[in-house]
């Protein structure tokens, strides 16, 4: 693991003896969580990394039951790790994650002025976005759609039918006839009121698993 | 180093997150204006295709050229250098004030306002220049950004901060010279002040100290401002478009700055305030969260239930949501009846043996204590405060004056109505947040696929049922789709349906007659004598009714077969049946009792004259015996008088013995069905012929309708029961706890989940609909037995009057002043009653037309969103071919200017291109493909190695590994192949 330079200018070492002290504290106010959960969360942290480096691989995270089921559980993973990056540590741990924490009531007219926190519908939204959308071109064609589909569900249906699901899926979320999705027809699909409860309280199930599932 | 630290993922969050910065940068309520206008850049994606190509360094030339204009007439001596200072220039417009600018330095406040318009009006191509930020990040990105975002928490924190409406000036200046003088500090020099800026967050009331002493409220207001502007623009400063050593330079100053002043923040008076305020925010935030916790903790099986959803999905949830929703209502039945009722008679009646209704008689003394006869509720039960027959008739008992009738009476009724209530409002809580959960049709597929994977999921068996589940529901959608289009052979289909209406309706017919045969019957058992009626025929009506709600269901479903229903509407058949077969039964059953009630009232009749007549006898002979007209009331121990059957207390232990039958048969259900199957099918497996797991028994699924329709049967006979046996409400009580915990037990260590899980929250108010039906239904029997049936005179609280609502009108009579009688009178009187009646149908007429109006309102609405939509659709079309010819002519534009240098040119048009592609117009660009391919291409295949590292287990259910993750790398894929034909 040590041909990694970008993260790792925090070495693992360095990066428990900070734990405690300051980082913490900025982490504190940049994902706004409070001392506990990040303790907590480091612990879960510590727990998972089995390599105790200091970093967590993609072993580590498949080893989670929730993680290592989901058909888009790589992904998933896969939005913890920076490009090219094998190993994550704990603040790219903690900044995957602030995604994931749900938007409190008290928050939600706090503060006008500050800039959008990343646990924002629209950055939840992006974040689902990004699981499906695999080569990143802001676009879900309908090859990536067939791909999840392929995941979800398998073999048991004939190729010519999923490609009809995800013709009609483009279909109802296609906007521009460019024959894919985008990621402002994604966010028109979230808002319609149906799928409140899905950007909603779907994602927030995906943050309850990672945050719960993570913080055990 | 790679150039590109980030996954694209990174990227893009921040490209967002950037979007976002600019938009609120503008947080101030004058700049609302600016910020709707940013939105609608942002949302329409022409003008999106704009923003992101933004990056074109024209436009920024034109803001620049603006901006300078703007303040060329304040600022005449300002001299332009060069370039570079030109871009400092319209940074400073950018974040409003910045200090870096010594040359320029002290303009009047006006020109910063000024500048500040200009900054508004320039707000969303700022937006846009951000994102074209994101290209030029070099190496030192990662580290800026995390610096930044560092300092954008520790804003967060302090957001508490009151801004100022000034900005002042002394304190301005001051900054500039602190920040100038440590601008010259060195990058670890820096690091070190990143940790103190951080400890400052932690602890910002901590004030520093200064010579402001004398600053008034609105300076330190202003300079608050101040500060949050400063770190506005330290958690911005990554996404500005200048070099990495300006950046650094301003950095190093804003730190500067904070640093010096977010302490002084809170100077002389204010400082205390501001900390407690701090202070209380924080830790009204720790309690409300550690308050939330405990909320959930609060609610009771949440973890039980949550576990069984983890494992079962939400539907089988449902059903304990459903059962934990019931014992909250019986505890509250149980309240009522506990405390208004049972409590009273406890503390403040007569003992046990004190009166007739209160003993056990003579005869059946000998074994009222016999386990059997206590099992059946005779005995010392019958003649306990669980039935209605125990209690006095007497209109006040004890020292409060308790008007224990009159209680009786109206919580009897009070539970009605306390019922009613709570469910009609669960059922239009329910209604409002799920609808009716049906498909609206228009994106069904949309959600299929992006929101039918269940993320609690951890169990790989309910991940292959849910894998199974998802493939069934799209099955479900084709199949949906394809049975529009066809319909063959229908006439066979009707005919079959017909059929099976019928056969379904003989074996409800059988069953009915069937429970009306046995109850009968069993009455002319009660007439033998008890002691040679073997175990059978003495319970020979619950076990047929018992037996029925056995065979019946499966019989029902097997014959629902041959109808070939939508599985969905052959559901709620299968409920629909199940529950008329248990409502026949029911009123069956309730006829039957009611026979039996008519009965034993003439029984009643004729003893309660054989012992007016007797007692005439005795004070005849009383009279003529002693010779004297004071006769003493006739000295017989209560256990000896003779007494009428007391149908009521019949009515509550036939109830009461329901009840404890049907939890009999429920547990005993599950223990055989599948506790000790799914021992057999677990342990026998070892050793048979063929795989019981998979193949005949299997495990049990768990029956959630035949559940939940029990539950509502048996409250059903908890509300028509209640009135004539008070206990029946606290067994039932004690009957959910148990439940919850057996049930929880039992389908988590017996059962396996559904292969098929249908939609909780529609079929939840559809079990609310039909305890509404039970509920309404449950009343009549009660309500008509109150109205109209004599009461019996020797027992329960409204013996010796000719009606049970006797009692009220007795209240209302004696104890209430007159006028109030007067008003009651007048309110029962039918010229009154049958108005109300007409004024209450109409208002049912009135609520339902308009709900209906709405309802068409509301599907008119839904029409017109869909033309709006397509129509949208089609203008964007349109637009987009006339986009294309826009894009080619500014393509063609020589507009170099504010290209990078060289050093920072290879990373920005793979970003840009990523972000114009945001819009699609933009992404089609011919122009611009062909100079990005390459980079895209690389994009490409960047992410497919990177999604394929990730697979190490090749998962059942998911399908041909290689073609489930990542994209083939290659150049058919993405937007690197080539634009496609635009559209129109």
């Amino acid at each position: 693991n040590g041909s990694k330079s970008v993260v790792r200018t925090l070495r693992p070492e360095a990066f428990k003896s900070m734990i405690p002290t300051i980082p913490v504290t900025n982490m504190v106010c940049f994902f706004a969580v409070s001392h506990s959960q990040i303790t907590r969360l480091y612990s879960r942290f510590t727990s998972l990394d089995k390599g105790e480096n200091g970093t967590l691989s993609r072993e580590d995270f498949q080893r989670i039951p929730e993680l290592a089921i989901n058909p888009l559980g790589d992904r998933i993973i896969n939005a913890f790790f920076p490009e090219g990056e094998d190993q994550v540590n704990f603040r790219g741990f903690m900044r995957t994650l602030a995604h994931f924490r749900p938007i409190e009531d008290n928050e939600k007219n706090k503060d006008p002025t500050a800039s959008e926190p990343l646990n924002s519908r629209t950055n939840k939204l992006l974040f689902a976005f990004q699981l499906y959308d695999l080569d990143r071109d802001d676009k879900i064609s309908r090859d990536e759609l067939l791909q999840v589909l392929r995941m979800m569900v398998g073999v048991n249906i004939s190729d010519e039918q999923l490609g009809s699901i995800a013709d009609r899926t483009i279909q109802e979320a296609d906007q521009n006839g460019d024959n894919s999705i985008s990621f402002n027809e994604f966010i028109k699909v979230g808002n319609l009121q149906h799928i409140n409860v899905w950007a909603g309280d779907h994602y927030l199930i995906l943050s309850y698993i990672l945050l719960s599932v993570l913080q055990d | 180093m790679p150039p590109r630290k980030k996954t694209d993922i990174a990227i893009k969050m921040e490209e967002v997150g950037m979007d976002i910065d600019g938009e609120l940068d503008s947080g101030h309520e004058d700049e609302v204006r600016w910020r709707d206008r940013n939105r609608k850049v942002k949302l329409s994606p022409r003008a999106g295709g704009r923003n992101g190509k933004q990056a074109t360094s024209e436009e920024e030339e034109e803001e620049e050229d603006e901006a300078q204009s703007k303040r060329a007439h304040k600022k005449k001596a300002k001299v332009q250098d060069s370039e570079e200072e030109d871009e400092e220039e319209e940074d400073e417009a950018q974040r409003k004030r910045a200090y870096k600018k010594k040359a320029k330095v002290q303009d009047s406040e006006e020109e910063d306002e000024e500048e500040e318009k200009s900054v508004k009006r320039k707000g969303p191509k700022a937006a846009g220049r951000n994102k074209k930020a994101v290209k030029q990040v070099s190496e030192e990105e990662s580290e800026e950004e995390e610096r930044g975002k560092k300092r954008k928490g520790r804003k967060s924190t302090i957001k508490n901060q009151k801004e100022g409406q000034n900005k002042e000036k002394k304190s301005d200046a001051k900054g500039k010279s602190d920040a100038k003088g440590k601008g010259v500090k060195d990058k670890g020099n820096e690091k070190d002040k990143k940790k103190k800026n951080a400890k400052y967050s932690s602890s910002s009331s901590s004030g520093e100290s200064g010579d402001e002493d004398s600053l008034s409220e609105g300076e330190i207001a202003a300079q608050k401002e101040e500060v949050e502007e400063k770190k506005k623009l330290i958690a911005t400063l990554r996404n500005k478009p200048w070099r990495m050593k300006r950046r650094l330079k301003l950095l190093k100053e804003c730190q500067a700055f904070v640093e010096k002043f977010e302490g002084a923040l809170g100077k002389g008076k204010g400082r205390k305030l501001y900390a407690y305020k701090v202070i209380i925010a924080k830790k009204m935030i720790k309690f409300n969260r550690d308050f939330d916790n405990f909320k959930t903790a609060c609610i009771p099986w949440e973890r039980k239930i949550k576990e069984v959803e983890s494992h079962f999905g939400s539907s089988v949830a449902s059903y304990f949501i459903f059962l934990r929703w019931m014992y909250g209502l019986n505890l509250v039945l149980f309240g009522f009846m506990f405390g208004l009722v049972v409590l009273p008679e406890v503390m403040m009646g007569l003992p046990y043996g004190s009166i007739p209704r209160k003993t056990v008689p003579r005869a059946q003394q000998a074994k009222a204590m016999d386990y059997s006869v206590l099992l059946d509720f005779g005995g010392y039960c019958k003649y306990s405060v669980l039935f209605y027959g125990y209690y006095n008739d007497e209109r006040t008992i004890g020292l409060l004056q308790f008007r224990l009738p009159l209680s009786y009476l109206l919580v009897g009724v009070g539970i009605f109505g306390y019922s009613l209530m709570v469910v009609i409002r669960t059922m239009a809580r329910n209604s409002d947040e799920g609808g009716d959960g049906g498909d609206d049709g228009q994106f069904t597929f949309t959600f299929k696929m992006f929101t039918s994977w269940d993320y609690l999921i951890g169990n790989p068996e309910t991940a292959d049922n849910k894998y199974a589940s998802i493939t069934t529901s799209f099955k479900e959608s084709i199949v949906d789709e394809q049975e529009n289009q066809k319909d063959e052979n229908i006439h066979l289909r009707r005919f079959l349906r017909v059929l099976a209406n019928l056969f379904i309706l003989c074996s409800l017919g059988g069953s009915g007659f069937l429970i009306y045969f046995v109850v009968k019957r069993s009455q002319d058992f009660a007439k033998l004598d008890q002691n040679t009626l073997s175990w059978y025929e003495k319970n020979e009506v619950e076990v047929v009714m018992s037996l029925l709600g056995l065979v019946c269901p499966p019989l029902f479903e097997t014959i629902a077969e041959l109808e070939e229903y939508h599985p969905r509407i052959a559901l709620k058949w299968q409920l629909g049946r199940i529950f008329a077969l248990f409502l026949g039964n029911l009123y069956t059953f309730l006829f039957a009792l009611f026979d039996d009630v008519n009965e034993k009232l003439e029984q009643e009749k004729y003893i309660k004259n054989a012992t007016i007549w007797g007692l005439k006898e005795y004070y005849a002979n009383y009279s003529t015996f002693h010779n004297t007209t004071d006769i003493p009331p006739p000295e017989i121990p209560p256990a000896d008088v003779i007494r009428g059957p007391c149908w009521e207390t019949d009515v509550g232990i036939e109830f009461v013995k329901l009840t404890v039958s049907d939890i009999q048969v429920t547990y005993l259900t599950i223990l055989i069905g599948d506790f000790v199957r799914a021992v057999i099918v677990r342990f026998l497996n070892y050793c048979w012929c063929w795989d019981l797991e998979a193949g005949f028994p299997s495990y049990g699924e768990f029956d959630i309708s035949g559940n939940v329709l029990g539950l509502i049967f048996n409250q059903g006979m908890i509300w028509m029961g209640a009135f004539y046996a008070p206990g029946l409400v606290g067994l039932n009580v004690l009957r959910l706890l148990s439940s919850m915990y057996y049930q929880c037990w039992a389908v988590m260590s017996c059962n396996v989940p559904h292969e098929r899980v249908f939609k909780a929250s529609k079929s939840n108010n559809f079990y609310m609909g039909l305890l509404l039906l039970v509920l309404f239904l449950s009343l009549l029997p009660v309500v008509y037995t109150i109205m109209t049936l004599p009461p019996s005179s020797d027992c329960g609280p409204f013996s010796g009057r000719a009606q049970m609502y006797d009692v009220v009108m007795e209240t209302i009579e004696k104890d209430l002043p007159a006028f109030i009688g007067n008003i009651f009178t007048y309110a029962t009187n039918p010229g009154l009653i049958i108005p109300a009646v007409l004024l209450m149908v109409l208002a049912i007429y009135y609520l339902n037309a308009t709900s209906k109006n709405y309802q068409n309102a509301n599907l008119e609405l839904k029409r017109k969103m869909q033309m709006a939509r397509d129509e949208e659709k089609n203008r964007r079309n349109n637009k987009e071919s006339t986009n294309q010819v826009m894009h080619d002519l500014v393509g063609l534009l020589p507009n170099r200017s504010l290209i990078p240098p060289p050093a920072e040119e290879a990373p920005p048009p793979d970003n840009m291109s990523e972000k114009g592609s945001k819009f699609p117009k933009v992404a089609k660009r011919p122009g611009a493909v062909k100079v990005k391919g390459v980079n895209l291409q690389k994009d490409v295949s960047l992410a497919a190695p990177n999604s394929r590292e990730a697979v190490t287990r090749p998962p059942g259910p998911r399908g041909p590994p290689g073609n489930a993750r990542g994209p083939p790398p290659g150049p058919g894929r993405g937007r690197g192949r080539g634009a496609p034909p635009p559209r129109c």
